[in-house]
């Protein structure tokens, strides 16, 4: 491609603001609600509770939001141009799935700038599992142009509990689509916006510093003991909300243990078995907020 | 009879590829079995299939069953009714079985006695009616490995329905399954025919799929291998398609299309295990080689896209691989920043397995005994050195960047590293090699400093494992000591002088010093059992007979060349004289039954005479030779040598009364067939070849 194309190419595509703006839009017409992020740290849009907790029950729901996540172990002090462990994913979620999800998702390609018709878009096998949420579904991973851009999952179960209907999972990953749109191979050159009179403010300038500072945080300062602390705290906490029967408080605390797992995990200070106890701990808060989240709305059904 | 072709199609959302090849053999025999069970004759079953469809079509299916007239007989006459003539409670629950009044009874004669029956008339049915439900059950039946549900309805299927076309002739058969109602309207390509195309009748099934862009699974197949031929020529190359990925790759599309793409000149210098996993694991596409047998910047790929794009999907390919091979390229450079010692020092904070320690300590041990399994198989000590050399680094890659991301090339790299690194390159290769047999058929190290380090590897694992009394369960072996069981046979095959268990003890001894606490002798005797199993298995499969396989295992012979070969000789033997060698085991057994070992071995000669004194004197002659033969390896020879007890033994049987009742005839002669059975015992145990016989 001549450099001339090239800027053209740019030119055209979306800003990263952009295209959240038109995947909101998008999935808003299609009947979502447009969520915004839940406010404590996630590793993944699934985390937030109008993924987690809303799929589960009997009631339709529909909502798309982007959210911020954070994977301390993918951290790479803002030297690879493909990690990060502070990125953005832009989640989809419809309950029950309509029977058209592969053909709504492959519309929103076209409002971010990638034409399906004109790409070679596959669906590839790739069955999702999260040990800590205590759930599981079947789906793809979804290829453009060799590129894994979006997972697409049929919710099976959740927090231990059969999904009933079945909800469909779309989560885009707006940093790759961001760069593939815009034809740029390192995410820190992603333009994020552009003012009036076009002056471009990246993707780098907004991020990189934050790459650096938490990627040393998370693998060389935070620090061991007060991270198993919190997380013995949370734990606990999320017990005491249960009791009280406040299951969205619970499950607030759940998170808070996730992200204290994920930071001891980037400290290294795991050993296998170690491991292996945190993620099941994680998994029976989370289970048990959901299980009192479903009783909590099982109980206001029949008071309807 | 008239007949028409059947057309079932079910149409789903995107299918994974092995699932979908299992599901395709698995669907002509669920259909082919719902035909014969509901009587309609039919003629050969097609599957036709892509990813988000699985269809068959069925020639010259019958329009209706045969009718058919059956009698059924019911109680004697007698028994069916009272004396008053009405029907007895045998005679009405007969009927009440076969659904019909009393009135419809006859009599009909069995074996000269009067029975009730009733004739049963069952009409044709028409096939229009039955395959309707036929259908929804073959679709209920397909077995995945995992299924799921969708939507708000409860059916499972390995994704979702989206739609089915259900045929009989002109005529659509009426289908439900997870709300879905069949039609005549089948989905085209997703991008080249988007939407639903019209199934006039079966027969025309493939040509509208043709029409709508998709190919059936083996057109593609062909497609692409041809496409791939084509460019070779073109290019001048040589395109590497495993089958795996192969497989994938066709399901993966309806419509292929064969492209060329290319990376930078720079990526050559990342070695080429790395690149050619990241192409074919991550990106499905194909390395291609030059006619010298080095990697190309040249990679091939299917797309499935639409055809007037490619030079697009080429560009984005090009810049997805880019992007990986930059990662491999910059770990890669990384690495060699490091110095392998560096990384021994990491895996002390690396877990082997929680009660066996660091893979820092599993290497130090691995060290000793793949020096212990170059000496034994009596190497030099410029070899037991490059051994324990090689099994020091051997794992030090396993923190590595570009193993943690590219997992499968562990050892390949650290065999790079250690290149790189200065390393002598027999101990290069060996860290390479060290993982090889990965999967039955595979490889084996080339050299016997890789085998040294490759058994090392294997045996500390196995040993840890029974150490901690976790030997593999049938449904649990996490650590794949099965595998690594028949790695350690396989190699030391090539290493006959290199004992089992001596190595056994060894390694078991390098975990005593570490600290474990076991009872060495026991847990020896159980790796040793274990290892004796895997034998028996690996013989049998060889095609040996069990009764052969287990008359050597109960000499407790583990040393896999000698085990094989015993079984081997045994069989020849066998073979080359059933009978002698029958009559022999059953001598032996017969010996055996009457003798009492607690009288001994030591013959009194001098009292010997006739049958008695031939059988000793060939039974001294008989240890002498197995002695021999034995300790030179010569098994045929060991199995002549006690063939040669057959004619003394058998007139023994025939004119000495073992039982006699003088007390000292009898001792002396029991004493006698305790010797006549010892040597025996370390050939083969020949009680177990005559039990069978």
């Amino acid at each position: 491609m001549n450099d001339e194309r090239n800027a053209m190419v740019k030119a055209q595509a979306p800003t990263f603001q952009e295209m959240i703006f038109a995947l909101q839009r998008y999935w808003a017409a299609q009947g979502c609600a447009v969520m915004q992020p839940v406010d404590t740290e996630v590793g993944a849009g699934t985390f937030h509770t109008a993924t987690t907790l809303r799929s589960l029950g009997p009631k339709p729901w529909a909502a798309c939001y982007a959210q911020p996540c954070r994977r301390p172990t993918d951290g790479r002090y803002g030297e690879n141009p493909n990690r990060l462990q502070h990125y953005y994913q832009f989640q989809v979620l419809m309950k029950p799935s309509p029977v058209n999800a592969q053909e709504l998702y492959l519309g929103s390609l076209a409002e971010i700038g990638l034409d399906a018709t004109a790409h070679d878009v596959r669906f590839v096998e790739d069955d999702w599992e999260s040990p800590t949420l205590g759930a599981w579904g079947l789906g793809w991973e979804v290829w453009i142009d060799g590129m894994e851009v979006t997972q697409f999952t049929y919710f099976q179960q959740v927090g231990g509990i059969e999904c009933a209907p079945v909800p469909v999972e779309i989560t885009y990953g707006l940093e790759r689509l961001a760069m593939y749109a815009q034809d740029v191979d390192s995410c820190f050159d992603v333009v994020w916006c552009r003012d009036p009179e076009g002056r471009e403010l990246t993707y780098g300038e907004v991020f990189h510093e934050n790459e650096r500072e938490f990627s040393t945080y998370n693998f060389e300062v935070a620090d061991v003991a007060a991270l198993r602390q919190h997380f013995d705290d949370y734990e606990l906490q999320c017990q005491a909300c249960l009791d009280r029967k406040l299951p969205l408080v619970a499950y607030d605390c759940a998170l808070k243990c996730s992200h204290a797992f994920n930071l001891l995990d980037a400290r290294g200070a795991l050993s296998q078995t170690e491991r292996m106890n945190y993620i099941l701990r994680v998994r029976s808060v989370a289970k048990a907020a959901c299980v009192a989240w479903m009783e909590a709305s099982d109980t206001k059904a029949e008071v309807a | 009879m008239i007949t028409k072709d059947f057309l079932l199609e079910i149409g789903s959302e995107e299918l994974p590829s092995a699932p979908l090849d299992a599901a395709s053999a698995e669907l002509p025999k669920l259909l082919g079995a719902a035909l014969d069970e509901a009587g309609l004759a039919h003629g050969e079953i097609r599957v036709v299939s892509s990813p988000r469809r699985l269809a068959a079509l069925v020639s010259d299916t019958a329009c209706a069953t045969e009718a058919s007239t059956q009698v059924f007989r019911g109680p004697k006459v007698a028994q069916a009714f009272d004396a008053d003539g009405n029907p007895t409670k045998a005679a009405l629950g007969f009927c009440r079985g076969k659904g019909v009044d009393v009135g419809a009874l006859e009599v009909v004669e069995f074996k000269g006695e009067k029975h009730v029956a009733v004739t049963l008339r069952e009409p044709a049915k028409q096939a229009s009616e039955l395959l309707g439900p036929l259908s929804e059950g073959v679709i209920a039946k397909l077995s995945w490995p995992r299924s799921m549900r969708w939507g708000s309805t409860t059916e499972r299927y390995c994704r979702p329905v989206r739609w089915i076309v259900c045929l009989f002739g002109d005529d659509v058969v009426d289908v439900r399954f997870a709300n879905i109602a069949s039609g005549r309207a089948t989905w085209g390509h997703r991008v080249l025919a988007p939407g639903e195309h019209e199934v006039p009748n079966p027969s025309a099934y493939l040509e509208v799929l043709e029409h709508a862009f998709v190919l059936d699974h083996d057109a593609r197949a062909e497609r692409i291998r041809a496409g791939i031929s084509e460019l070779e020529g073109e290019l001048g190359l040589k395109v590497d398609t495993p089958a795996s990925t192969f497989a994938e790759v066709v399901n993966l599309c309806e419509w292929p299309t064969v492209l060329a793409g290319h990376f930078d000149e720079r990526f050559l210098e990342v070695p080429q295990e790395i690149i050619c996993e990241a192409m074919l694991k991550h990106q499905r596409c194909f390395p291609a080689f030059n006619a010298d047998g080095s990697l190309s910047r040249t990679f091939i790929l299917v797309s499935n896209g639409d055809p007037a794009h490619s030079d697009a999907i080429v560009e984005g390919n090009e810049r997805v691989v880019r992007a990986r091979l930059d990662d491999a390229a910059f770990f890669f450079a990384e690495d060699l920043k490091v110095s392998m010692e560096d990384w021994l020092e990491d895996l002390a904070q690396v877990t082997f397995q929680e009660k066996l320690g660091t893979l820092r300590q599993k290497v130090a041990r691995m060290e000793e005994l793949a020096g212990e399994v170059a000496r034994l198989a009596g190497e030099d000590d410029v070899t037991i050195e490059r051994a324990k050399r090689a099994a020091h680094l051997s794992k030090a890659d396993l923190v590595s960047q570009a193993v943690v991301e590219f997992t499968s090339q562990q050892g390949v790299m650290g065999g790079h590293y250690a290149r790189a690194a200065g390393e002598d390159e027999v101990v290069a290769e060996a860290v390479a090699e060290h993982y090889r047999p990965r999967y039955a058929g595979d490889e084996l190290p080339g050299s016997v400093v890789g085998s040294a380090v490759a058994i090392s590897d294997k045996l500390d694992t196995i040993c840890g494992m029974f150490a901690i009394g976790e030997p593999p369960t049938g449904s649990k072996d996490p650590f794949a000591q099965r595998r690594g069981a028949i790695g350690v046979i396989r190699l030391l095959e090539r290493m006959p002088s290199a004992s089992l268990r001596a190595l056994i003890d060894t390694a078991l001894g390098l975990y005593q010093a570490q600290g474990l606490e076991f009872d060495r002798a026991e847990v020896a005797r159980a790796v040793a059992d274990f290892f004796s199993g895997r034998l028996q298995t690996m013989a049998r499969e060889e095609g040996a007979q069990p009764d052969a396989v287990a008359a050597i295992a109960h000499t407790g012979v583990v040393d896999p060349a000698e085990f094989l070969a015993r079984v081997r000789a045994l069989e020849a033997a066998r073979a080359e004289a059933a009978e002698l060698m029958d009559d022999l085991a059953q001598a032996f057994l017969r010996a055996t039954h009457l003798a009492d070992p607690s009288l001994g071995t030591d013959v009194e000669r001098e009292a010997l005479e006739g049958a008695e004194l031939s059988l000793y004197e060939a039974t001294e002659a008989a240890e002498r030779d197995v002695d021999a033969a034995l300790a030179d390896n010569r098994f045929a020879d060991a199995l002549a040598a006690l063939a040669a007890l057959r004619g003394p033994i058998d007139r023994f049987f025939e004119d000495v009364l073992v039982m006699d009742e003088d007390p000292r005839a009898r001792t002396r002669r029991l004493v006698l067939l305790n010797r006549f059975a010892a040597p025996f015992a370390g050939v083969a145990d020949f009680a177990a070849l005559a039990k069978t016989s």
